[in-house]
């Protein structure tokens, strides 16, 4: 049940609660807990369904006391302006993990494909059509293997062919564990409903 | 139709606070003790969350004050007595409920005699 203490002690000090009065209520947060435990019963006793959401719990209290900071440093990643629309919060969590998603498949289906292809990174200079032709000429057609074989960076060995395609993944695993961090970030005071 | 426990929960929520007020003019209590006197007294807080929150906001609106005595071998607690608005506002909360309850009683009567056949 320390834990459950801790994770409260996290909780108000990100709300900016004033240290004395976290340390106060941490303290008859754990009397009330070990005497409850003492008596044979648990912290479900002392604490009602609460037991299973801690961070909410905390927020909760300190704001019935009135004890939060006035103004709120909930979220570093969310720019104010930003941070009033409803939708904002979904859309990143949703665009991150998206974006990680996609480039670990793209990293999966290069290390799964054929070795030996060559990849181009990219294009050389030959690709950039003239002005007039970009956007009133008649439309061309390049194949892959025209575009490549000018390029000016080509790999055509597997051990580059590997960095890359891991590095990809790593990106794709960061860009995913960043949604979920920033999904962890969310209030839950009970102030603002989820959207899902 | 809203579920038997979902109703019992808003219902007890609604009183809650009431519900504290009257055990704390028992005699001055720390937050657990409450908890047990409202078990006493047939209202278990489990499934209705923590009575602390309810406490906080009772000590902002100056109903309730503090102060912290030893207890037995551990730290201070923080015992909560009712202050003189606590005080009235227990009778009027009283009042309010009896109110209430004799309307619901007469609503839920006349709903009774409109079933039976």
């Amino acid at each position: 049940m320390i834990e459950f203490v801790e994770e409260c002690r996290r909780e108000w000090k990100r709300l900016g609660v004033p240290d004395p009065i976290a340390n106060e209520m941490a303290i008859d947060l754990t009397a009330d807990i070990e005497e409850a435990e003492a008596e044979g019963g648990s912290a479900e006793d002392v604490l009602g369904n609460s037991v299973f959401d801690p961070r909410r719990f905390a927020a909760s209290w300190a704001s019935a006391r009135g004890v939060t900071a006035p103004s709120n440093p909930v979220d570093p990643f969310t720019p104010i302006a930003l941070g009033h629309n409803p939708w904002y919060r979904p859309a990143m969590v949703i665009a991150l993990s998206l974006f990680g998603f996609l480039t670990a498949l793209a990293a999966a289906a290069l290390l799964l494909g054929r070795h030996g292809v060559a990849v181009a990174a990219s294009i050389g200079p030959h690709v950039v059509l003239p002005v007039s032709n970009r956007f009133f000429g008649p439309p061309q057609m390049h194949s892959f293997r025209d575009i490549v074989s000018g390029s000016s960076i080509t790999l055509q060995s597997v051990g580059g062919f590997v960095v890359l395609a891991f590095a990809m993944l790593l990106i794709g695993i960061l860009f995913m564990g960043l949604a979920v961090l920033y999904r962890n970030t969310w209030p839950r005071d009970g102030s603002k409903r989820r959207l899902w | 139709m809203v579920k038997v426990d979902g109703r019992r929960s808003q219902l007890l929520r609604g009183v809650l606070d009431l519900c504290l007020l009257a055990v704390i003019d028992e005699g001055p209590a720390y937050g657990y003790e409450m908890t047990k006197r409202l078990r006493a007294r047939g209202m278990p807080i489990v499934g209705e969350g923590s009575i602390y929150p309810l406490l906080g906001r009772l000590e902002r609106d100056g109903l309730v004050e503090t102060r912290r005595e030893a207890s037995n071998g551990g730290p201070p607690r923080k015992y909560y007595s009712l202050s003189s608005d606590g005080k009235r506002s227990l009778e009027t909360g009283v009042v309010e409920w009896q109110t209430a309850r004799d309307s619901i009683d007469r609503a839920l009567d006349l709903t009774k005699a409109g079933v039976t056949p």
